[in-house]
């Protein structure tokens, strides 16, 4: 049966997307079969680091939930499709399938006013689960904790939460953990990111947020400028592998692949 | 008065001078005594003599602001110091210090302009003095720019390759660089304290307003049909697999 892993962070900003994206391209090139799905509906981005944009975005997760198709409909398959960037080639030929949000207006704000059915949501992942026999199933929610964001914790094999060093982010992570371990999750992993290089003592840090949280803290990812520069439009791991941040978000990913 | 004649001999600026000269300058010398750490002149005074070094060993030195002091060079037995504002009318370029009890003639301006006259050798010894002088500092100058340059760089290699006690007598110039080198070591220790001083980030958690976010949302309405949903959906997953 393949895993859920929610990629979550309380506040917007933590590089979520970015992270998720990295991580599901990763246990890809290890052979695993992948599905990425962007759950956040009201301000999708995932799509960017997969080489889609509105000229070449078919049917969509939004197309899925308003009945108009199926899941497997939406999945796009980067490994056949979109393998051409820097990074993203070496993707060719490996399972990985993304199931992006629409970035339509209309469709966006269709979606806040009316919502959508979690039910629906959750039998197409576990349809697309089964249809393209996925090892994993990474879900990049939404920021906070509303309703939708909440099952999406609640049926996750193992729930990465991304925060920044900060102690806004120290005390939103302190509630979405007591959440996460009231919905029963099993599985809960830390990541640090956006972590200023030599400006604070991190493996004291590491220790702290360890005993804090009761959760294993993965991987300690440097702020990094260099996102910015690749314009978000590649997979910055892939590209630049002997990166710092790179080379801490594999630890991130092993952490991922290596729970039972 | 020909123990005083030898005793002139010694000096490097007199050699090659006939003992009736040295009879005349005799008279004309003043002898001083230095204690340790005593000072012969100051940097900035007017210069009225030249000094010729009999016995012991001074330091010429530069004060910083701080107080601190840097020794330019040492001088010993039979070296002269102190001509060149003779020849340039220039305030004393640094200060001299007796590095040990030393003895030391002083041989007033007019006096040495005479002995210039009548005895052009001395003038050679004076200018071969100065001579290996000019080389000294240009091969202290040569050594410290590529350390400053290290230092610039953020290298510190060179301490390592130029540990002071293996410094050699015959490079006069590199021992001298033994200050510049204390120096050097104080900014590389400034440096890796700095590197040390990393934050202690600590983690502060309002755990009143923890409590009550947690409650505001496990008591809402919808979490318990939430919770109820993903134990139906996880046994379901259960099923299917």
């Amino acid at each position: 049966m393949g895993k859920i892993v929610s990629i979550h962070s309380f506040r917007g900003g933590t590089g979520k997307s970015n992270a998720a994206a990295n991580l599901a391209a990763q246990a890809a090139l290890r052979g695993k079969r992948v599905g990425v799905v962007d759950t956040d509906i009201q301000s999708p981005g995932i799509h960017v680091l997969f080489g889609l944009d509105e000229t070449n975005m078919g049917a969509t997760l939004n197309d899925f939930l308003h009945g108009k198709c199926e899941i497997e409909d939406v999945a796009f398959s980067v490994g056949e499709k979109a393998a051409d960037g820097e990074g993203r080639k070496k993707l060719a030929g490996k399972d990985l399938w993304l199931i992006p949000s629409s970035i339509r207006g209309r469709e966006i704000s269709r979606v806040i006013r009316e919502g959508y059915d979690v039910n629906r949501l959750n039998e197409g992942l576990q349809n697309l689960i089964e249809k393209k026999k996925l090892d994993y199933l990474f879900i990049d929610t939404h920021p906070g904790l509303n309703e939708e964001t909440l099952l999406s914790i609640a049926i996750s094999d193992i729930l990465l939460v991304i925060l920044r060093p900060d102690n806004q982010d120290f005390q939103g992570t302190a509630v979405t953990v007591d959440i996460a371990r009231s919905l029963d999750v099993t599985n809960l992993l830390l990541m640090v990111n956006k972590a200023v290089p030599n400006k604070y003592d991190y493996n004291d840090l590491k220790q702290q947020i360890e005993e804090s949280y009761k959760a294993p803290l993965t991987g300690i990812l440097p702020l990094n400028f260099d996102i910015a520069d690749n314009a978000s439009k590649d997979l910055f791991s892939l590209r630049f592998p002997d990166h710092p941040w790179s080379r801490e978000l594999v630890k991130v990913a092993e952490a991922i692949l290596a729970v039972e | 008065m020909n123990g005083e004649i030898i005793r002139l001999k010694k000096a490097f600026m007199f050699q090659g001078l006939p003992d009736e000269a040295l009879k005349v300058l005799a008279q004309k010398i003043t002898r001083q005594r230095l204690k340790k750490d005593e000072v012969l002149f100051r940097r900035g005074d007017s210069a009225q003599a030249l000094f010729i070094i009999e016995e012991g060993e001074v330091k010429i030195v530069r004060e910083d602001e701080n107080g601190g002091e840097l020794a330019l060079n040492r001088c010993g037995a039979g070296e002269t110091i102190g001509e060149m504002s003779l020849f340039d009318r220039e305030p004393r370029s640094a200060s001299v210090v007796a590095a040990a009890p030393t003895h030391v003639l002083e041989l007033k301006r007019e006096a040495f302009f005479e002995l210039l006259n009548q005895h052009p050798d001395v003038a050679v010894s004076l200018i071969r003095s100065l001579s290996s002088r000019l080389r000294f500092a240009s091969a202290y100058i040569q050594t410290a720019t590529e350390w400053s340059k290290k230092i610039a760089e953020g290298d510190y290699s060179f301490m390592e390759q130029n540990q002071p006690e293996a410094l050699t007598d015959e490079d006069k110039a590199e021992q001298m660089l033994f200050e510049f080198f204390k120096m050097a070591k104080g900014v590389k220790e400034r440096e890796e304290s700095l590197e040390r001083q990393v934050q202690k980030l600590t983690l502060v958690i309002d755990e009143a307003k923890r409590r009550q976010e947690v409650e505001e949302l496990t008591s809402a309405e919808f979490y318990s049909q939430l919770k109820t949903q993903a134990q139906k959906i996880r046994a379901q997953r259960r099923d299917r697999s």
